[in-house]
């Protein structure tokens, strides 16, 4: 089970988050949350996610194979967009951070950042709105930093970041941009440009970074391949005098190179906050110490099969409905991933999480063998003595199915799966287990008949379905390779539009998840997470769902550590 | 190992002999031997479990329709897997696969080992120093990780891939072997009447010299049988094989992941595992019974006068 | 001379050989290390992927023989390059290095040590109880995977009796130091990965060296040497054991590749983050140019012993030289 959970761990960049919404509104002081702070400082939280590797001690922010460890920790974005909050138009809830709030402009092409004043990097000296102005330009100059593609020059719409006064930042879009303020104010860390700007500026993305200085909670005490050790930084920009902040002492964040050791020490009780899958979670954790042991796994993307529309077989929607019909997600979400990862819908839209975005009358599309029969026959297919379905020339509906080798959970859903469509006629001849670098090659090139997987998602529903379902983005997350001229417009149109218009357009979208079944999602991808609050308080909760709460939910993490504090 | 063990053995045949006559004295040998009965015996039941699964497993090894991940009970004598399979009835349809990859690679490899050593020894001059050259480096070449970096290669193309990686990695032990017999039977009088009747060189290949190394072709056969069951069930367990298929190997992998050791599970992982070593050993048994056959000069009881190492 | 010559040739001609595939097999594969590392991130940017290109030297429309020449000169001067996680590939294995050598260094000994003494014992007390029980059994256990082993001495001492650690080389959060206490964490730790090792390697030095022995016991000058009367230690270990040893001598090189094999399922098995498990990740992430450089360094440790054994085994033995 560990791979699914890796595929979000590289993932981080994309993960959580993001608001399109303006986030002119009045800023709530620094702190963001309600949260009690008790004005004490101790305690240690160890950290227990299987990263499958020792730890390179490198902590560049914007490397995607070590930046789990820094951002959060170390590196802080302007503005905070917590993915599991909707306000009641369906856009995120969004927490200033180094920046003290920010604006568009009517037509949503400029946007203008004030910067916090009174933030320091952890060598001592002042964050400026120029650090800000420095670490947008230094994506443009090294493309390889720039993996959002934000700048125009990368094939994003940034034309101009510029400072404006002393402190304030003013980026500038070729074109309405609101999708583009979760990429910009949540996923970009910021650097201190007085000691990256004296390495060379067109490999940043390799500057190993062995001393990171950042403005976040802690700062880096002491790093081993098993273990990095983090300090509360001292000076951080929250912290007053009555209320400090961070109030956790001291984080520990050991290497795990496979799932048994990392659970075992959970289990122990010798971590606090886990990223893990565990095998009957009830017994083996939870059962241990039931009044302060608690797990949450939110919901946040879509684990779906792709068809290859460009398949003669599967390019007709008939046979993809019937997939549809025949999938039983539930059967799935229990066999192939325990139950923690509950079923998706044909809507494409994860619930809970974006049940504002929502439209029951279009989720009609649930499991149901006679359908897929009766859909299949139709069409004009027949089932031969082998008891699959083929069509009027002899074609049977036989297919192979790729995915990621090692995704353990994803290869025991995919059985499940196999077993389900055989009973309705459509045949999964081969299970393909590939390398993720393969797989992608393989996804984006085309070559491929159905395919098991997820794309990275964002804050709300908009970016996963434009991820999947963009005419241009055939060739990279557009894996079914869906061509609608309609649905690009309306994709197109988002960043201009209302959150009103913006809810019609998500539910047009909705409509031709249902009708065209681009994409058959099956169940919903997890945030992993566990926590004991034996010694600590302050975690996310269903309740209070302030931040996503796993470890690898960059810069989510950072927030989660804000709110910590010692009970004992 | 067994290369030392090849070089002490003596090596020229007495005389032309044919295929009948070492398949009967080796038929004959083999039942006389304790090591090689038991080792015979174990092979004819697993085979027998590969023809016919169905008279054993209780159910469809794909059928997850049973509770998960549960412990050895009296539905499921070794429990069940992590989607709710019955682990006893993937052991038994697992054989199949299993088998077959070994005695494919066992076979291919040998036929390989045999056309590239009997040829080299036999033409010798530049053929020989390239053969022998090809041989040497895919001895030392390291086994695992070139059958790794393959089958990353070969990825998502399933029991082919791995029975084609390991293949074009197995065969160079035995050609090294067989090179060397053959090298020492090359200039018998027997080959020379051969050749002075006018036989073509196929069939003193073939007719004469073959039968002779007939024994040393079969140990060869089981040596790279062995090493196959491990190695391909290692690969499996490293989930570099096919998850689709159920092997002992993939269940290793899946039981591995999903923790079987720690949660109690210990049947799931150990079950495929022993099986692993059954089969390795059913073949190890009649190797190592084929060197005492062979090589009387190791059996047990009498001495015998050998020649020392070449 | 000659001879030299001839296993030089022979040294070389492998590693190119092994330099080679090394080089074809990442450019037969669709993708590369920079569509690994933007695989990452789903959302592909042409720019960011042409400017990772031309980092990792892949992908782009060079000359295939001027990139061979080129990537042949990093090679022989040690350049690796990066992992995809952008550290020097040198680093990570410079990281990993030590703990496999621990590992593969002192298990090869004790098998090779054990596996030798048993084996000799085994062929002077022919049909004695060693002979006939003991070292069959090790030998039927040579053909277990090594990760059966290592699953059953996991669950038996690991699990159940809860004796040695589950995983990793040092304990979770301590940090490396020169005391006594940490030396001991190590060897714990370490405990399971070797005896797995051992098991699964000296019933294969047992039994070659006992059908040596078997054999050199036989020959003339063992029989004279017992018809002089002298005592049977010596004929044991300086007439026999001596001669039928060179043979192991060339074994011991040739099974290091079995056991640099056995150890990336070993370190899998134990989580032990040594090369075999760099290997066995860099696989799995499509991380190219760790494997491709791990791969190279266990080819070279390979051909460096076998270097060393043939010479060895010429300066002890003169008749292998006209061979």
């Amino acid at each position: 089970m560990r791979q699914a959970k890796l595929l979000k761990l590289l993932i981080v960049a994309g993960v959580i988050v993001a608001g399109c919404g303006s986030s002119g509104t009045a800023a709530p002081a620094a702190g963001a949350s309600q949260a009690p702070n008790t004005g004490i400082v101790g305690g240690k939280v160890v950290i227990d996610n299987e990263s499958g590797s020792t730890w390179s001690c490198q902590f560049n922010p914007f490397n995607p194979s070590v930046n789990l460890t820094s951002v959060g920790f170390i590196y802080e974005p302007l503005e905070f967009v917590d993915a599991l909050q909707t306000n009641a138009d369906g856009t995120n809830k969004v927490t200033p951070w180094l920046a003290s709030g920010s604006t568009w402009n009517a037509d949503y092409t400029q946007l203008t950042f004030t910067i916090r004043s009174g933030a320091k990097w952890s060598d001592g000296s002042a964050f400026t709105a120029n650090d800000v102005v420095y670490t947008f330009n230094a994506l443009k100059a090294d493309a390889a930093l720039d993996v959002n593609a934000l700048w125009n020059s990368n094939g994003g719409p940034i034309t101009n970041v510029a400072l404006q006064g002393t402190d304030q930042v003013v980026i500038t879009f070729s074109a309405a941009a609101q999708t583009y303020f979760y990429y910009v104010a949540d996923q970009t860390p910021i650097v201190p440009q007085a000691l990256w700007s004296k390495e060379d500026q067109t490999k940043l993305d390799s500057f190993a970074d062995t001393a990171p200085i950042g403005t976040g909670p802690y700062t880096m005490a002491n790093c081993s391949q098993n273990n990095i050790q983090y300090l509360r930084n001292a000076n951080y920009w929250q912290s007053t005098a009555s209320k400090p902040v961070p109030q956790i002492a001291e984080v520990d964040y050991p290497a795990f190179l496979s799932n048994d050791p990392a659970n075992l020490q959970l289990s122990q009780g010798q971590a606090q906050w886990g990223a893990q899958y565990i095998p009957n979670i009830q017994s083996y954790y939870i059962a241990k110490d039931p009044a302060h042991r608690h797990y949450w796994f939110p919901p946040v993307a879509n684990v779906a099969v792709f068809p290859n529309l460009e398949n003669s077989l599967l390019g007709n929607v008939a046979v993809r409905q019937a997939i549809s019909f025949a999938i039983n997600r539930s059967e799935v979400s229990q066999r192939g991933e325990s139950g923690y990862e509950p079923p998706a819908n044909q809507t494409g839209i994860v619930l809970p999480t974006y049940k504002a975005w929502y439209d029951a009358s279009l989720d009609t599309t649930k499991f149901d063998v006679a359908k897929a029969d009766s859909t299949l026959e139709a069409a004009g297919f027949t089932k031969g003595s082998d008891g699959i379905y083929k069509d009027a020339s002899g074609n049977r509906l036989s297919f192979t199915i790729k995915t990621i080798s090692g995704y353990t959970d994803w290869d025991s859903s995919v059985q499940v799966i196999q077993q389900e469509l055989k009973a309705a006629g459509i045949e999964i001849s081969n299970v393909l287990d590939e390398d993720s670098g393969t797989y992608t090659t393989d996804l984006q090139g085309g070559n491929f008949q159905l395919a098991y997987g997820e794309e990275t998602g964002g804050p709300m529903p908009y970016y996963e379905l434009r991820q999947m379902l963009l005419g241009s983005n055939i060739g990279s997350t557009n894996y079914s390779r869906y061509k609608s001229a309609d649905t690009d417009t309306l994709f197109n149109s988002f960043a201009s539009s209302s959150p009103a218009d913006q809810m019609t357009i998500i539910h047009k979208i909705e409509t031709v998840m249902a009708n065209d079944v681009p994409v058959i999602p099956v169940v919903c991808g997890v945030d992993w997470y566990q926590y004991d609050t034996t010694n600590i308080g302050g975690w996310p909760t269903p309740d209070d769902p302030y931040a996503a709460p796993a470890v690898w939910s960059l810069p989510d993490n950072g927030v989660v550590l804000t709110h910590l504090y010692p009970t004992k | 190992m067994n290369a030392q063990a090849e070089l002490s053995r003596p090596g020229a045949a007495p005389g032309a002999r044919s295929f009948n006559d070492a398949g009967v004295r080796l038929g004959k040998a083999i039942l006389r031997n304790r090591k090689a009965t038991i080792g015979l015996a174990l092979l004819l039941l697993i085979t027998f479990v590969a023809l016919f699964p169905g008279l054993i497993a209780p159910y469809d090894p794909h059928a997850a329709i049973f509770d998960q991940q549960i412990g050895p009970s009296s539905g499921h004598i070794l429990g069940t897997t992590q989607v709710g399979e019955d682990v006893f009835s993937q052991l038994i349809y697992g054989t199949r696969l299993t088998l077959i990859i070994t005695v494919v690679v066992g076979a291919i490899t040998t036929i390989v080992a045999v056309l590239i050593g009997v040829t080299a020894a036999y033409i010798g001059g530049m053929a020989d120093g390239t053969l022998s050259l090809l041989t040497d480096i895919f001895l030392i070449v390291p086994t695992l990780p070139l059958l790794i970096v393959l089958s990353t290669y070969l990825e998502g193309s399933g029991t082919v891939a791995i029975i084609a990686v390991l293949c074009l990695t197995g065969w160079a032990f035995g050609a090294r072997q067989l090179r060397s017999q053959a090298l020492s039977i090359r200039n018998k009088d027997f080959l020379e009447s051969a050749r002075v009747r006018g036989e073509r060189r196929p069939y003193i290949i073939l007719v004469e010299i073959l039968p002779n190394m007939l024994s040393l072709v079969v140990a060869n056969f089981l040596g790279s049988a062995v090493y196959t069951v491990a190695t391909a069930a290692g690969l499996q367990f490293l989930g570099l094989g096919n998850s689709g298929e159920i092997t002992w190997g993939t269940m290793l992998h899946f039981a591995q992941q999903n923790g079987a050791l720690e949660s109690g599970n210990v049947f799931w992982a150990l079950a495929p595992g022993a099986a692993v070593a059954l089969l390795g050993t059913s073949f190890a048994l009649l190797n190592y019974a084929f060197d005492e056959i062979t090589n009387p000069a190791l059996r047990p009881a009498r001495r015998r006068r050998g020649k020392s190492p070449a | 001379m000659r001879f030299v010559i001839k296993r030089l040739g022979l040294f070389l001609v492998t590693l190119w050989a092994a330099m080679t595939i090394n080089f074809l097999i990442p450019r037969l594969m669709p993708g590369n290390e920079a569509t690994a590392v933007l695989a990452q991130f789903k959302g592909v940017n042409p720019a960011a992927l042409h400017a990772l290109q031309v980092e990792f030297g892949v992908g782009l429309d060079q000359n295939p023989i001027l990139t061979y020449i080129q990537y042949m000169g990093n090679c022989l001067t040690g350049q690796f390059g990066l992992t995809a996680a952008r550290v020097p590939v040198m680093t990570v294995i410079m990281q990993g290095l030590p703990w496999t050598l621990g590992l593969v260094g002192v298990t090869t000994v004790i098998a090779f040590v054990a596996g030798t003494v048993l084996g000799m014992i085994s062929a002077w007390r022919r049909g004695g109880s060693l002979d006939s029980l003991l070292s069959p059994f090790l030998f039927i256990l040579t053909t277990f995977p090594v990760f059966f082993i290592g699953l059953i001495l996991l669950y038996v001492f690991g699990v159940a009796l809860n004796w040695f650690p589950l995983a990793s080389n040092y304990s979770i959060g301590t940090n490396p130091s020169f005391t006594l206490e940490f030396v001991w964490d190590i060897i714990s730790h370490a405990t399971l990965p070797a005896l797995t090792l051992v098991v699964t390697t000296a019933g294969g030095w047992i039994y070659t060296m006992r059908n040596n022995m078997v054999t050199t016991l036989s020959e003339d000058y063992v029989r004279m040497a017992r018809a002089k009367g002298l005592p049977s230690w010596r004929i044991m270990v300086d007439y026999s054991a001596r001669n039928a040893i060179l043979p192991n001598l060339t074994g011991f090189a040739m099974q290091l590749g079995f056991v640099l094999g056995g150890s990336i399922l070993v370190e899998y098995t134990f989580s032990y983050p040594g090369l075999g498990y760099l290997f066995f990740t860099g696989t799995t992430n499509h991380d190219l140019p760790l494997q491709g450089a791990l791969f190279l360094f266990y080819t070279l440790a390979v051909l460096v012993c076998v270097l060393v054994a043939d010479f060895a085994t010429a300066v002890l033995d003169p008749r292998t030289r006209d061979a």
